[in-house]
């Protein structure tokens, strides 16, 4: 899967979960995590849905330090996304 | 002003417990009972809600029995702080376990057993929920998210007379999910307290029939980690004499409803509670406003 392919898929994912109104196009590999709005709590809501799109587990020690939606679609890519 | 009172209070306390120090056992129980019956009598919200909340999840229905409850249950709050002040004393080496019956499920022991696992442990304030931390940390480090004294003087006196052993509390202020996924990382055991309301962020969960809002963190993270998860108890079984019990481990896996994985785990993990709470009401903390 390309890496356009994985931030669309988590932009489906972000759109569909937050009921936050903006504009979800625009959201590219730059846009840090913290600037949609999600919380501390809502990142584990994220994760949840990550395991249902892509059948994939982060581990716990993989997202601590992740700040942007490159890095989430990075990491997804190395696992096989 | 304020720093004035904080010295004061300080001051008052290292009196206090100066005092409960030269006490036998036996006589710090019993001034426990006595304050906690004292407290009780002068905090009439407390007393208000506490009662209701008795009556509402119809543990007591009937008035009179529902004020002894009441009553008993201040008092047994009362007997847990003289019992993290005294814990020290029994928790040394390995003497815990001569005040300490352990009833930990197989499977939930090869976790504790194992370096390489970490361990999900939810609870309620029920019997001595401190207790319940330090003795799990004998197996393994233990984090808890705890309530900082607004007394700072108060809060770094707490911090060294109370035995701690591999218990590290989080700060409440800063427990958000990534410095919980570092413990889990660790391969540590997170204890929860699952039974607080929650004041933004929660869902409605049933607790003793009503619904109450949750905080649904232990469930979401046992659904995105696959961390083993179980509910914990620590029951007062007689002057600083415990029981320790865990519940199965519980293993829910993803359905693609998250909410409905949430109400389930926490069913799970609710029943284990009311059941604990139904054999011991008096060693609930009933006058926390949990359905509000």
């Amino acid at each position: 899967m390309s890496d356009e392919s994985i931030i669309s898929k988590l932009r489906d994912i972000l759109r569909e979960s937050s009921a936050e109104e903006r504009d979800w196009n625009r959201l590219d590999g730059g846009t840090t995590i913290q600037s949609l709005g999600i919380d501390s709590l809502t990142i584990l809501d994220l994760l949840y849905d990550i395991d249902q799109v892509f059948g994939i587990t982060l581990e716990a020690a993989e997202v601590i330090d992740i700040v942007t939606l490159g890095e989430i679609a990075a990491l997804l890519k190395q696992r096989g996304a | 002003m304020k720093s004035l009172r904080h010295l004061l209070e300080y001051q008052l306390l290292r009196l206090a417990l100066a005092f409960i120090d030269k006490l036998s056992l036996d006589g710090a129980y019993r001034l426990a009972r006595g304050l906690g019956g004292l407290w009780w009598q002068i905090d009439r919200d407390r007393r208000r809600v506490s009662y209701e909340n008795i009556r509402g999840s119809g543990i007591e229905t009937e008035s009179s029995r529902a004020i002894l409850l009441s009553r008993k249950a201040a008092e047994h709050f009362a007997m847990i702080v003289i019992e993290s002040l005294k814990s020290a004393e029994i928790l040394d080496g390995d003497h815990w376990r001569e005040h300490v019956r352990l009833d930990i499920s197989p499977d939930v022991m090869a976790v504790l057993d194992d370096p390489g696992r970490a361990l999900i442990m939810a609870s309620g304030h029920f019997g001595n929920w401190e207790m319940a931390a330090q003795v799990l940390s004998r197996f393994k480090p233990v984090a808890g998210i705890t309530r900082r004294m607004n007394n700072p003087r108060v809060e770094e006196l707490l911090r060294q007379i109370k035995p701690r052993y591999r218990f590290h509390p989080i700060p409440k202020y800063d427990a958000d999910p990534t410095r919980l996924l570092a413990v889990l990382e660790k391969h540590e055991i997170l204890a929860l307290l699952t039974d607080q309301h929650a004041s933004s962020g929660g869902v409605p969960i049933e607790f003793f029939g009503r619904p109450a809002a949750t905080y649904t963190t232990a469930a979401m993270l046992h659904l995105v980690t696959r961390t083993p998860l179980c509910f914990a108890a620590c029951r007062r079984l007689g002057p600083m004499r415990f029981e320790l019990e865990t519940s199965p481990l519980i293993d829910h896996r993803p359905s693609g409803d998250k909410r409905s994985d949430v109400r389930a785990i926490f069913a799970t993990l609710n029943a284990h509670l009311e059941d604990v709470i139904r054999r011991d009401p008096d060693q609930y903390a009933w006058g926390h406003r949990r359905w509000r």
